[in-house]
């Protein structure tokens, strides 16, 4: 049997999806395609982190609901930031938004980035993405399953 | 004292003018048979006698062509580095005596305008020589030279000793009656004479010093055509009159050439001063060409002589695709230090912006060197990788042996070659600069490019349109019959085609194809963007930070680090890092500070001990003579004593 063979007698394996959740964000107008985000790490403890490389590994295959991460702000249609702001990365998270350009959609993901979680109030911190900026969609949870970032992204997306 | 225009565009103009009568007469050789000339009063006992043959014309005709762009460059460069008068006069001087030397017609003429190249050279690398660095590699240069001189002499007097004349004719004609002993001592003899000025390990020391500490237009005249002399010399003297030579001669023109050209690329690559990096490649050429010359006599005197016409075509393209690229590398090198007064690739940077005449300019040189397809030196480089792969070895264990490992490394040089010049390239001229010189830098006036388009226009015919050179190099492959004997070189059409062999290329259609595709690409792109908004225009991303640096940005050292890590063992760094940490807190660093110092390890192993040696020795001698009148008479004295009693 030839490898291409194979692939198309095992097909994907992945997660199940779920019914496609409701629309609570229209994508940004103009972006008929894939939905590109550009993540930014605001203060995370990395938890939101490992739980986003996790959607968008094999298991959980987030690519196949239209969405993307990718490497420079020019690029993305939208911000994913996960943590709280902490005041070393306010100006660039502020920077970073100004560099992706509009429209665009800002994806607040995890407790943190939501309403400050564990380390609000904190000597360091400025507060939740909210307070800096619009969000227009937000994931809760410490940290928030795949399954749920991927819910989030798919009320964007559409799919 | 500052010069005038007038006497700097005199010596440009003779300059130019040489080369012009250079490229006439070179052409004239090729095509139309040997040049006699004989002048019996100009010299006592052996009088002068040239006699240029094709060979001898094709290095009178990429010597003059490369003057000609020096020439002109060499005006405006003369008047803004404010030459003195007598490196004005030394110049059209050198290039005149770089063209006798390929048509000297004899042992003495031969010696001679090698001599009066030598010293011409020498004069012009000590134009500046107020600068101690001057002084120093002059110093090395001229004992080098000499040294290679007297070689050369040496084996030139046992060649016309035993060949029964002055004249390489008549040498020619005798050359049956030599003994085995003479040759292979002339071959020894000529190769570390002609060796050390082509640049080939490990006598290229002088070349990495010389070079970037002479002016420009004369690093470009000594590494784009003095070197050449040397491949010339190896040709004439062991290939054309000597040759058909032994296997090993062949055997030892391949190791010396491969050496030469991996180590003269890996230092190169490491390099971070511009023009000692042009003068490491200098010595990576001359090492390919001679690695094609050995690859040419070794596959001839195991009869596979089509093979060995397609190495020794190589072996003339090389030359003269190096001539053309190593001309405009080091003229846009001068540009650079003219402009900014910098040859450290550290400090520059953003050039492309503030000259980007030069820029081009550096950028055609570049890609020539690098040996890509469209660069000057791809086709040479292509013929000679051609020879080595498709020698059919029928079971001969030396052949076997040697091609696959000339493969080897002609391929880790052509890949270095290409990091090296990338970085040139890249970290010279592109990004931000690195220093307020750099950003001061001002476009070369418009004489200085003039030339430099002369030698881009060169390299743009080697690139795309070698059909131009087929004819020529026919009649000299032709008069080189002892390697390849006289059997057909590669067709060198709009298509290359190698006789016999399957392999076939045609440059000039591969460059048509990519302007098209380019074309294509950029009307298709047009095309779709004419429903599209208007571009804005945004600061640069900078990562979430507020602006970026030229603190940022790679640099030559930073960028040849990986492959300073991987060749750590030839190249022998000495690398220092030194951190400060603030007094409150070991954990917290004030500042690093990277020292790194790359000596040439070759010459560090060889040159150190010797120079060491003969140091210690004059010391001693020196006690002999304190400075006393009276001493010196009485060793006058004894001195005649012991004539007198000897010849008695």
């Amino acid at each position: 049997m030839t490898w291409i063979g194979k692939i198309g007698r095992v097909g994907r394996i992945v997660e199940p999806a779920d019914e496609a959740p409701d629309a609570t964000a229209a994508p940004p107008t103009g972006v008929t395609g894939s939905l590109q985000l550009r993540h930014v790490d605001c203060g995370s403890c990395n938890g939101c982190e490992l739980e986003i490389a996790a959607a968008f590994s094999s298991v959980y295959d987030a690519e196949r609901f239209g969405a993307r991460v990718v490497a420079s702000p020019r690029h993305a249609d939208g911000l994913l930031a996960t943590g709280v702001v902490t005041r070393n990365m306010h100006q660039p998270l502020l920077n970073t938004l100004k560099s992706v350009p509009e429209p665009r959609v800002v994806i607040a993901v995890g407790d943190c980035a939501c309403n400050g979680g564990a380390f609000a109030q904190g000597y360091g911190v400025v507060g939740s993405v909210a307070d800096v900026m619009p969000v227009d969609v937000e994931v809760p949870g410490c940290p928030p399953t795949p399954q749920q970032i991927i819910a989030a992204l798919r009320t964007v997306t559409g799919r | 004292m500052p010069c005038s225009l007038g006497a700097a565009a005199l010596s440009g103009g003779l300059t130019a003018a040489f080369g012009i009568v250079g490229v006439t007469l070179g052409l004239s050789a090729i095509f139309g048979g040997s040049r006699d000339l004989q002048i019996d009063w100009l010299l006592p006992l052996a009088g002068v006698r040239f006699d240029l043959g094709p060979l001898g014309g094709l290095f009178v005709a990429a010597t003059g062509a490369v003057a000609v762009p020096v020439g002109i460059y060499s005006v405006r460069y003369a008047q803004k580095e404010h030459w003195a008068r007598f490196p004005l006069v030394m110049l059209p001087l050198f290039v005149a005596a770089m063209l006798l030397v390929p048509a000297a017609g004899s042992v003495t003429t031969f010696l001679l305008s090698w001599e009066l190249m030598a010293a011409a050279s020498l004069a012009l690398v000590l134009s500046e020589h107020h600068r101690g660095a001057v002084r120093s590699a002059g110093a090395f240069y001229a004992v080098m030279t000499q040294l290679g001189f007297a070689s050369i002499l040496l084996a030139l007097m046992v060649l016309s000793a035993a060949g029964g004349g002055d004249a390489f004719d008549t040498i020619a004609a005798h050359v049956g009656g030599i003994s085995s002993g003479a040759r292979t001592a002339v071959f020894l003899l000529t190769l570390a004479g002609f060796g050390s000025k082509a640049g080939l390990l490990p006598l290229h020391a002088w070349l990495p010093r010389a070079h970037p500490e002479a002016p420009s237009p004369v690093s470009a005249l000594m590494s784009a055509a003095m070197v050449n002399m040397g491949i010339y010399g190896i040709i004439r003297i062991d290939l054309q009159i000597l040759g058909p030579g032994p296997h090993w001669w062949g055997l030892t023109l391949m190791i010396f050439g491969a050496v030469s050209a991996v180590f003269g690329v890996l230092q190169a690559s490491v390099a971070t001063d511009l023009k000692t990096l042009l003068a490491y490649s200098t010595t990576e050429n001359m090492g390919l060409v001679t690695l094609a010359l050995g690859a040419a006599t070794l596959l001839s005197s195991y009869g596979a002589q089509q093979v060995a016409a397609i190495a020794m075509t190589a072996a003339l393209l090389l030359i003269l695709s190096h001539g053309a690229f190593k001309t405009l590398g080091f003229l846009a090198a001068g540009s650079v230090l003219a402009a900014t007064g910098l040859r450290d690739l550290d400090k520059l940077g953003g050039l492309a912006r503030r000259m980007p005449g030069t820029t081009v300019m550096f950028g055609i040189a570049a890609l020539g060197a690098s040996g890509l397809p469209l660069g000057a030196g791809f086709v040479g480089e292509w013929l000679l990788l051609q020879s080595l792969i498709h020698s059919a070895h029928d079971n001969n264990t030396l052949l076997a042996l040697m091609m696959p490992l000339s493969v080897g490394a002609f391929a880790l040089t052509t890949g270095l070659g290409i990091a090296a010049m990338v970085k040139a390239f890249g970290v010279g001229f592109l990004a931000r600069p690195r220093s307020p010189a750099a950003e001061a830098a001002r476009e070369a006036p418009a004489s200085m490019l003039t030339g430099m388009a002369l030698a881009a226009a060169a390299c743009a015919v080697l690139a795309v349109a070698p059909v131009l050179l087929g004819p020529a190099l026919k009649h000299v492959l032709a008069s080189v019959p002892t390697v390849g004997g006289g059997a057909a070189g590669p067709t060198l059409g709009t298509y290359l085609r190698l006789p016999g062999l399957a392999g076939s290329m045609s440059p000039g259609l591969i460059a048509a194809a990519l302007v098209i595709a380019v074309l294509l690409a950029l009307g298709l792109s047009r095309w779709g963007a004419r429903h599209r908004p208007v571009a804005a225009v945004v600061p640069l991303w900078a990562c979430g930070s507020e602006s970026l640096s030229s603190r940022m940005q790679y640099t030559a050292t930073s960028f040849a680090e990986p492959l300073q890590r991987v060749f750590d063992n030839v190249l022998q760094p000495d690398t220092d890092v030194e951190v400060t940490h603030f007094a409150e807190s070991r954990y917290l660093v004030e500042k690093v500070t990277y020292r790194t110092l790359l000596a040439d390890p070759v010459e560090h192993r060889l040159y150190t001990p010797v120079v060491h040696a003969v140091t210690t020795w004059a010391h001693w001698v020196r006690r002999a003579h304190p400075g006393s009148v009276h001493l010196y008479l009485a060793y006058g004295v004894l001195g005649l004593l012991i004539v007198l009693v000897i010849a008695r």
